[in-house]
């Protein structure tokens, strides 16, 4: 079986261990699939290690040749971004990831051409500035998903954007589920994972839980990296008989805290696949990784050094606090933690925070009250502002595929509202509950926390 | 008082009752709404977010002075109905 050379990979700077394992793994099995397209539908579309190494080599001529002060990538097709991403890491080029939501931030990065799916470089006029071969790595720039604020560029270093790949052989030449988007942090950490270790990126035709479904199954996807909102729509809504002929050995959650009935949904759909919830920001990258299948993590790595060196604490108000190394400085996550037992929960964002009337609503809290709901699939919960009390408790729910015995769409709405006035203060009981067909999710695939913009039916 | 916008009024207080499970009642326009109908801030606040989806409008969502008193059911059509310029 013919292997990525990671021994050597591990010695080569980190901006150029992307180019380099690509062109490895061409030399040794050209053929091998490196991304899948359209996975699961008829639009499937396969390219191997060798042209995607031809590509990366084009590109860092013509790179070389021109030395771009950066480069904006503008590129649609994964495949154009990794080989973007490759070329830029080894000619020491700038490049920077825009989100479709991040695309008004390009004013900040003048002068940077921008490459589409063409990879055509534009000939450099003698007006445009040149970066000629700096021996410091460039910056890889990435927007942040902008779920509860607008979105910001963020300058990372190849050394931040590779440390969480894993790279030991029984993470070799596996299938890896590509559901976020290509141009985001976590997006970015799947396909580097993938096309270091050899493996193969699957990209489904579409974000719908059947489509999931279908290219887990066509493609045989071994690890499946997603945010418990996307997992959720996933085990809730995909095909029943689809799912049971998924293989996955693993899924990876991310960007949101995943609870407890959702982490035990899982394991009754995958029964053979393991659970790791990763905690990462797109400020600081991955901080740690919990394997135990709970929701939250260990109460006692509070105050502690974790293996690695991050100390976790916390602020008065329940915001986590991160320290990543002895010298560098503590960072509030703007995420609320609680005890609950021997585990620290997370109880949301602290910007997600409802405020009625001068007390606090925690969305998560009554969306995780409206899924217990019977007939409720998924559920989101946001503010709505009132000039009288500030701010209202709203929430969207999307019902099961089928309703349980003698139920009806109004009946499940009353049980929900019943529900959340049995266990949650008056103040935190949804005020407006609309029923919807599927809950909308943010580009990042993450439960949005604002109203939408769409008339309400 | 539009009829349009009393029947509106009526069906948010409505919704109102229903959803917070305090049943359904006959709603007239002499009403007091805390007194009579029991609604409080939260309840108000509800039945303004559905009133904007039926009518289109917020009057209260820029705190003018000129806001009248707001006591009984006839308040807000009023409100409501100077409002949309449906006097």
């Amino acid at each position: 079986m013919n292997q990525p050379p990671v021994d050597d990979l591990a010695d080569a700077p980190a901006e150029d261990r992307l180019a380099a394992a690509i062109a490895g793994i061409a030399g040794q099995d050209p053929a091998r699939s490196a991304v899948v397209t359209a996975a699961g539908s008829s639009g499937r579309c396969s390219v191997d290690y060798a042209t995607l190494a031809a590509a990366v080599s084009r590109l860092e001529e013509r790179l070389d040749a021109v030395r771009p002060v950066g480069v904006v990538a503008r590129a649609t097709r994964v495949e154009s971004l990794l080989v973007i991403a490759a070329a830029c890491g080894r000619q020491h080029v700038p490049v920077a990831f825009l989100a479709e939501d991040s695309r008004d931030l390009v004013g900040e990065l003048r002068d940077w051409i921008e490459l589409d799916d063409a990879l055509e470089v534009p000939p450099a006029p003698a007006s445009r500035p040149r970066r000629e071969f700096d021996t410091v790595p460039p910056p890889v720039v990435v927007a942040t998903s902008g779920t509860s604020g607008p979105p910001k560029l963020v300058e990372h270093s190849w050394d931040s954007l590779l440390a969480a790949a894993r790279l030991a052989e029984q993470w070799h030449g596996l299938a890896w589920l590509l559901v976020y988007d290509a141009t985001r942090w976590a997006g970015i950490q799947v396909w580097v994972q993938a096309l270091l270790t050899g493996g193969r990126l699957v990209v489904p035709a579409s974000r719908d839980p059947d489509a999931v479904a279908r290219a887990l199954v066509e493609e045989r996807v071994a690890i499946l990296p997603a945010t418990p909102t996307l997992l959720r729509r996933l085990t809730a809504s995909a095909d029943r008989s689809l799912l049971a002929e998924v293989t996955l050995d693993r899924i990876t959650l991310g960007g949101e805290a995943a609870d407890a009935p959702l982490l035990e949904q899982a394991r009754l759909v995958f029964p053979a696949a393991r659970i790791t919830q990763v905690y990462a920001t797109t400020e600081l990258g991955e901080v740690f990784r919990v394997a135990d299948g709970r929701p939250g993590f260990p109460a006692n790595w509070i105050g502690r050094a974790l293996p690695g060196g991050v100390r976790l604490s916390m602020r008065r108000d329940g915001e986590l606090l991160v320290q990543l190394s002895r010298d560098s400085a503590e960072v509030g996550t703007g995420d609320l933690v609680e005890r609950r037992g021997d585990r620290y929960e997370f109880t949301g964002r602290r910007s997600d925070v409802i405020v009625v009337g001068g007390a606090k609503v925690l969305p998560g809290r009554v969306e995780e009250v409206l899924r217990s709901v019977p007939g409720v699939a998924e559920a989101r919960v946001y503010g709505l502002p009132s000039g009288i009390t500030g701010e209202l408790v709203a929430a969207e729910v999307a019902l099961a595929d089928s309703l349980p015995e003698g139920c009806t769409a109004d009946g499940v709405r009353g049980a929900a509202l019943a529900a959340c006035r049995s266990v949650l203060e008056p103040h935190a009981v949804p005020r407006i509950l609309d029923i919807v067909r599927r809950i909308a999710t943010t580009a990042a695939g993450k439960t949005p926390r604002r109203p939408t913009l769409s008339p309400h039916p | 008082m539009s009829p349009q916008v009393e029947a509106a009024v009526t069906a948010a207080i409505s919704a109102v009752l229903r959803d917070t499970g305090r049943g359904l009642r006959p709603i007239e326009p002499g009403m007091l709404l805390a007194a009579d109908l029991g609604l409080d801030s939260l309840d108000l606040a509800q039945t303004i977010v559905l009133l904007e989806r039926t009518l289109g409008c917020d009057p209260f969502r820029s705190a003018s002075s000129t806001t009248p008193a707001l006591r009984t059911v006839a308040d807000l059509i009023t409100i409501y109905s100077r409002t949309l310029g449906q006097p």
